[in-house]
């Protein structure tokens, strides 16, 4: 019963961060099967699994509401920042341990009303984006889509002032700001953004909500509403959105690059001041780019291309980083450098098939095409999932004090790297050549891409035995692996110093930081 | 009370607990089930029962936390005030936008069917808020020379106002509701009363935070860092609310 009690009612950041880590897997395994339901429906032309439209819009629903709102934020800004901040800067907790209580627990009433939507009537239908008028009128229940945003985003807030508070005032003595980890710098950059768009999100989601139930005219343009306003706002956040994920997860992966390249990072402070900061101001200019086929006056248009071409020197001087800092080291290929280096690869890929998208008068071809879907995912979702996956592999032996199993965590790697290519390459590659557009439950006017349809539900399937073997990988490790040294990476960084589970309060002694150290000491070949 | 068995004690071995955080997250949840049994499925009574269940925890867990935290965290606390206002003023400026969006799109303004807006009362409601920002900070200045009698005193004078303004609020909208102007009327209907509503939510969290720490003042647990937070989120009020009053009453 007081193990119960310690756990539920948890305020340590170490348990905070664990039940994020459940939440946010758990969600993660929800939204998958919506995906594979939907590649199940779309691998052969005609009704596979469903003869109705709104159901298959209902499973879009909740993958990408799911996924993003349920899965990638928690997993990084809750699980990843929760467990790893206060270590990292040699602090006993966070700032309020109270309120990341109640941050994760807002996130979990969060994901609760996500999953209602497969047991209550008329399940909500509008996809993640929530756009007007088709959210205003439908018989679905929008409702539940704005509460779920809403608990969710507040949870981030609350959990985003604790963090920034947190970090300012609770380094260890000694640890000046240029000696953070460049994981600290990325979640300060994702929290910080955090603050500034997610609110702008919960008003453009309360608003439909307001327009369907209270009768209000914000989106009704008979009565003097715009459309338009809703897609501003709710990209306002949501382009953002895709930096707050991809800061902590090429934050993960820099941690994991030096600890297993045995270098410092390349360029630490141009990569922190240059790249993580360019993010953050440069990321709120740039939403007009989902908007380029919706009306835009050229201005606009033109002016948001040039700073969303502009977005890739920061995001280029990250990278150089991250290969200088692999540059002559001593590499070795654990689970999490595999990890690591696939997400590289794989947010190159994607990375680079944004700029023809980021080009107005290319994409008014590829807008809404699969192509689009095939470029976020690869950025988006495996990198995304592939880092957090680093990251839970990283520091699995800090978590659990126990080891996983290296060859099942290699031929997962390689079931969840060759399944991603296999969908999302192809998913391009038919964007691109047939302009099949997305979004359709089923595709009977494109009878030529049948073939690619069926390879790409091949595909999922790779993908999901991946998923599966990591899952039940870490819950055996966790069971039952064996146990694991305090520093099995031999790495520099603070969080090593502790014991494996670390206790409340994380040290014995609050930790001294000396004049020469950084995280990143490592010696020089 | 489970909870405080490990609060208040750090350094020691046993891992922190609190149920607070806990029930008010339950709290809420019934709050958003609530609205919806009411507003999607039409079944007013589970949506009573939502809410009957919602309010209790909600107002139970902060009576728990505030009583059981007064003064933790005490230093960091106004920064992170600060933190939270920079969100809370981003709400404000979507709507904003919004509202700016609409009326400059607009061909004519006001819109058919709008009705003259009263500009006494908002003068005076701007007035009794402004008086009461320098009566919290009036009351401030007693909590710094540790006069508590004379804190509580000039603490009640500043709710006092605060629900001045709710009540004139009250009345206008009261009043315009009555005249046929509401959310449904027209654009300019639907940007008043959520731009008021808004700013009228925030004066409620602001009151609710005084009332909140005034019992656990009155017994003579004063916390400094939590009244100077107090006092800010207060102040932020005010502020917006002159950029309503000049937006949506006076242009």
């Amino acid at each position: 019963m007081s193990v119960i009690k310690e756990w539920v009612f948890t305020t340590d950041h170490k348990r905070v961060g664990i039940l994020y880590l459940i939440g946010s897997v758990a969600a993660f395994v929800v939204a998958g099967i919506m995906a594979l339901l939907m590649r199940a429906e779309l691998s052969a032309i005609g009704p596979t699994l469903t003869a109705n439209p709104t159901t298959y819009n209902v499973w879009l629903y909740a993958h990408g509401a799911i996924m993003i709102l349920g899965f990638q934020i928690p997993a990084l800004t809750g699980f990843a920042a929760n467990y790893c901040i206060p270590l990292m800067i040699g602090a006993k907790d966070v700032a309020f341990p109270r309120l990341n209580a109640f941050s994760v627990w807002l996130f979990y009433m969060g994901v609760i009303l996500a999953l209602l939507t497969f047991v209550i009537p008329d399940p909500p239908d509008v996809l993640w984006t929530g756009y007007p008028p088709y959210s205003t009128i439908t018989t679905g229940n929008t409702a539940l889509y704005t509460f779920t945003v809403l608990l969710i985003g507040f949870a981030s807030i609350i959990a985003g002032v604790n963090f920034l508070t947190t970090i300012a005032y609770m380094r260890a003595q000694g640890m000046t700001w240029n000696k953070l980890n460049f994981f600290v710098w990325s979640i300060i950059g994702s929290f910080v953004m955090q603050l500034i768009y997610v609110p702008v999100l919960g008003t453009a989601v309360l608003l439909i909500s307001f327009d369907k139930y209270l009768g209000t005219n914000f989106f009704d343009p008979t009565i003097g509403g715009d459309v338009l306003t809703y897609q501003n706002l709710f990209w306002f956040y949501s382009h953002p959105a895709v930096y707050v994920i991809f800061l902590p997860f090429i934050g993960i992966l820099m941690e994991i690059l030096a600890t297993f390249a045995k270098n410092p990072v390349f360029n630490y402070k141009v990569a922190v001041y240059g790249g993580c900061w360019g993010i953050v101001i440069i990321s709120g200019e740039v939403w007009i780019h989902h908007l380029y086929v919706s009306g835009m006056p050229d201005w606009l248009r033109i002016g948001q291309m040039v700073t969303t071409l502009l977005i890739s020197v920061p995001v280029g001087l990250i990278t150089i980083s991250m290969v200088g800092t692999l540059y002559k080291g001593s590499i070795t290929f654990e689970t999490p450098m595999l990890y690591g280096l696939g997400t590289l690869v794989l947010f190159l890929i994607g990375g680079l098939t944004g700029i023809p998208l980021a080009v107005t008068s290319l994409t008014v071809n590829l807008s809404e095409t699969y192509y689009v879907v095939g470029h976020f995912h690869y950025v988006m979702a495996v990198a995304g999932t592939m880092a957090i996956f680093a990251g839970v592999y990283y520091w699995f032996p800090k978590m659990t004090g126990k080891m996983y199993s290296e060859l099942w965590g290699k031929i997962g790697f390689w079931f969840t790297f060759v399944g991603a290519n296999v969908i999302f390459w192809t998913m391009m590659d038919v964007g691109v050549r047939t302009g099949l557009p997305r979004r359709y439950y089923d595709f009977a006017a494109f009878p030529q891409v049948a073939n690619e349809q069926y390879i790409m539900s091949v595909g999922a399937i790779i993908i999901a035995i991946g998923f599966t073997i990591t899952l039940l990988n870490w819950i055996i490790g966790a069971a039952r692996g064996p146990k694991a040294s305090d520093n099995p990476w031999g790495s520099m960084s603070l969080e090593w110093t502790t014991v494996s589970p670390p206790p409340h309060g994380n040290w014995p002694k609050p930790p001294v930081v000396a004049e020469d150290w950084n995280p990143y000491a490592y010696t020089k070949r | 009370m489970a909870a405080h068995e490990s609060a208040h004690h750090e350094g020691h071995d046993a891992w922190g607990t609190s149920i607070w955080p806990f029930v008010i997250s339950f709290g809420v949840l019934a709050l958003t089930l609530s609205f919806t049994f009411h507003f999607v499925y039409h079944s007013t009574f589970t949506a009573v029962i939502a809410l009957g269940l919602g309010i209790p925890l909600i107002l139970g867990g902060i009576a728990g936390w505030v009583s059981e935290a007064m003064g933790e965290g005490e230093g960091f606390s106004f920064t992170s005030m600060a933190w939270f206002i920079l969100a809370e003023a981003m709400i404000f400026v979507s709507c904003f936008v919004g509202y700016w969006f609409s009326r400059l799109e607009a061909p004519f303004w006001p819109p058919e069917g709008s009705v003259a807006l009263p500009k006494v009362l908002p003068l005076v409601m701007t007035v009794a808020l402004v008086v009461s920002s320098l009566t919290i900070h009036r009351a401030e200045h007693f909590l710094h020379e540790g006069n508590r009698d004379g804190f509580v005193k000039w603490l009640l004078l500043t709710i006092l106002l605060g629900l001045a303004f709710l009540g004139m609020s009250a009345y206008e909208w009261n009043h315009l509701i009555h005249e046929n102007f509401t959310v449904k009327t027209n654009i300019f209907g639907t940007f008043f009363y959520s731009i008021t509503g808004l700013h009228g939510s925030h004066v409620i969290v602001g009151l609710a935070i005084f009332i909140a720490g005034l019992l656990p003042a009155m017994k003579g647990n004063l916390s400094v860092g939590f009244w100077r937070t107090a006092g800010l989120y207060w102040h932020f009020v005010d502020i917006i609310w002159f950029f309503v009053v000049s937006q949506v009453y006076f242009w």
